[in-house]
């Protein structure tokens, strides 16, 4: 069983749903972000979503954007990185999914890449831009180390294109909430549920959803229309941001928030759809 | 990325569609409708009528033979693409690619802009067709542009300022491509260089290969043979991707690229992509795969230009096939070279050129003195320099 397996398998026992806080590798800097990681887990987090920080992630809005500046500024490298998850991986068997953008894994290579991270101990890979079709020699890269892949679906991603991605991927189909780029939102889409639906139909894949879920009830709206995860990124990012300098009190912050984002992954009476 | 050759978007192993999946339908929309078009004889002849008695074209080709006689060697002709309306090439393929959104349906057109000629090209051709219109454009370059930024503005089209990154074209094409993410299902993207994902290269390139026909037929017409050389200046590369089109199977003329030298190769603060560097690596960036100027760590370096249509990290992948095949050379002028090249323009011909154009210029100066006076070196002119007689200034302490 992957660690992906077992995670899923966990939470549906519990009669609950994942969830997946996101941090960008780095920020504020590559040892507190290492904090920021070891807060999520232990506040219950099941799934760590790591990015690595790129100069221009155009599929990431402005927070997440910022953050990658100053995880950059900060002097984060490929190697360093690596680094850094392999002392995470040895203190959880949770599953690390890894985004990432095409020019740092063309920077190292695909197969120099794959076979840094999976050694590393990360599980996943989700890299923003490149689709299923410009993915073949990674995907044979990851094969070869033993990398699951993620790939994304959105409201407009037609049902012959559900199927083609679906058949790629390994780990599970990350359900875009809304239109547009990562960030925070108020108003969560409900066209979610529909994508939802259409995706059970296509696939037995875990799905899990992101893009601009910021607050515990969107959390519980994902847990309602049927997913298996909940994605939070940029709403946790933004705490990072406003009390970088307060290293405690960051950390505190961030440990309620993912209590109470947690709180609402679990189904409230009778058993998880 | 590797062993990519033949597959679709590509260019030899250069282009491809690295872009988030919520574009993907968008691209393929767009992909599909550009096929259409291509064969709809309504459209084209629409198309090209506005070229004709809107643009005017077609642009002169002219000898400038003053310039010519004072630098003693090759006769000098100038593809006269800035009396193209609004001033530069960028026109054309926004004319193509509005006509293109209003065929598909979008009422809205969105751009990004470095010297500001793409936006205005673009709020040009959304007035004309009535369509809405949003262009964004990082702050350093709305502060040296400003006469465009005002420009826009009354053509009834919002320029959204962009301050993330390096506040230049660069982060002002990941402003719109975010833009575009939310709002696909009403709104086209009209990408301003052949750069981007599939099929923009290819979109942008056709759009402007009207510049390479008409120069082949004007040259032939007048001097009677094919030019030796073919020169043009490369940011993204779309002037000089739509001149060198025509002379592609014509393995007698050269064709030279010339880059944004900036400060020079030994400083960082250059645009050069295709002369070996330490920081010209292959790359992704902005949904291609090409050359892409980046530091150690494959994060994309800031680059500096005293023209801020050439000032990108990225080159379009065709050019990048070009180079890698030789077909192509490319060289680049710095800003002092270039600030030279445009008095010596103004001068000489009258002509004042977009200090993007007179990088081409600065590369005439020291070449065409060493090729006999029987040889024929075509310039394409591809902007007027209005937009940059405030910069111009700055640059030599004057106040206008």
């Amino acid at each position: 069983m992957s660690r992906y397996d077992n995670a899923f398998s966990a939470v549906r026992k519990q009669n609950r749903i994942a969830f997946v806080p996101f941090a960008v590798a780095g920020d504020p800097d590559l040892r507190t972000s290492e904090k920021i990681l070891r807060a999520y887990l232990s506040a219950g987090a099941d799934i760590l979503e790591i990015g690595y920080p790129f100069s221009d992630p155009m599929a990431d809005g402005p927070v997440n954007q910022r953050a990658a500046q100053r995880a950059i500024a900060s002097g984060i490298t490929p190697a360093r990185f690596f680094a850094m998850i392999r002392r995470l991986r040895a203190a959880t068997d949770a599953p690390f999914g890894l985004l990432l953008y095409a020019n740092t894994m063309h920077h190292l290579g695909c197969e120099a890449f794959c076979a840094a991270a999976a050694d590393a101990g990360i599980d996943s890979l989700l890299v923003a831009d490149m689709p299923p079709e410009e993915s073949r020699d990674l995907l044979k890269a990851m094969r070869k180390h033993g990398l699951a892949s993620v790939f994304i679906v959105s409201e407009l991603t037609p049902p012959e294109r559900i199927r083609f991605i679906c058949r790629q991927t390994s780990a599970f189909v990350y359900v875009v909430s809304r239109l547009g780029t990562t960030g925070v939102h108020r108003d969560f889409s409900t066209s979610v549920r529909q994508t939802i639906r259409r995706l059970r139909g296509l696939t037995s894949l875990p799905l899990c959803v992101g893009f601009g879920l910021s607050s515990p009830r969107h959390v519980a709206e994902v847990r309602d229309a049927g997913a298996d995860g909940a994605i939070v990124g940029s709403r946790l990012v933004s705490i990072v941001e406003k009390e970088h300098a307060h290293t405690g009190a960051m950390l505190a912050a961030i440990g309620r928030a993912v209590r109470r984002f947690r709180k609402a992954t679990i189904c409230p009476s009778g058993r998880r759809r | 990325m590797g062993r990519s050759r033949k597959r679709k978007g590509y260019f030899g192993e250069y282009g491809g569609r690295f872009a988030p999946e919520t574009l993907m339908p968008a691209l393929n929309e767009l992909e599909d409708a550009y096929a259409a078009i291509k064969r709809d004889r309504a459209f084209q002849r629409t198309f090209r009528d506005l070229l004709r008695t809107y643009n005017g074209r077609p642009t002169p080709l002219y000898h400038a033979k003053s310039l010519s006689g004072y630098l003693g060697g090759a006769q000098i002709y100038l593809k006269r693409e800035d009396l193209n309306h609004t001033g530069a090439h960028k026109i054309t393929n926004s004319l193509g690619q509005a006509l293109l959104a209003r065929h598909m349906g979008k009422k809205r057109i969105i751009a990004e802009t470095g010297a500001g000629q793409h936006g205005v090209a673009t709020a040009t051709a959304a007035a004309l067709l009535g369509l809405k219109c949003t262009v964004y454009m990082g702050t350093v370059d709305m502060e040296r542009q400003q006469p465009n930024v005002f420009r826009m503005n009354l053509l009834g089209c919002t320029v959204l300022p962009v301050d993330s990154g390096s506040r230049t074209l660069k982060d002002a094409v990941n402003e719109a491509l975010r833009d575009w993410t939310r709002t696909v299902r009403s709104t086209h993207y009209v990408l301003g260089s052949a750069l981007g994902p599939h099929p923009y290269p290819t979109i942008v390139r056709d759009f402007q290969s009207v510049i390479g026909r008409e120069t082949r037929r004007q040259v032939l017409r007048q001097t009677g043979r094919l030019p030796d050389e073919v020169v043009a200046c490369v940011g993204g590369g779309s002037n000089a991707i739509g001149i060198f089109g025509a002379f592609l199977k014509d393995t007698s003329v050269k064709l030279v690229g010339v880059e944004a030298g900036g400060l020079g190769l030994r400083t960082a603060k250059h645009a050069v992509r295709l002369t070996p560097s330490r920081q010209s690596r292959t790359g992704v960036l902005h949904g291609y795969y090409s050359y892409i100027l980046q530091d150690t760590n494959g994060q994309i370096a800031t680059t500096h230009s005293i023209s801020a249509g050439l000032d990108y990290s990225g080159v379009g992948p065709e050019h990048a096939l070009l180079h890698t095949q030789g077909r192509a050379r490319y060289t680049h002028a710095t800003d002092k070279q270039t600030i030279a090249a445009f008095k010596m323009l103004c001068e000489k011909e009258g002509i004042i050129p977009a200090l993007e154009s007179a990088h081409a210029v600065a590369y005439a100066m020291r070449r065409a003195p060493k090729m006999p006076r029987k040889s024929i070196m075509v310039l394409n002119l591809s902007g007027r320099g209005d937009k940059d007689i405030h910069h111009i200034a700055d640059a030599a302490g004057l106040k206008i």
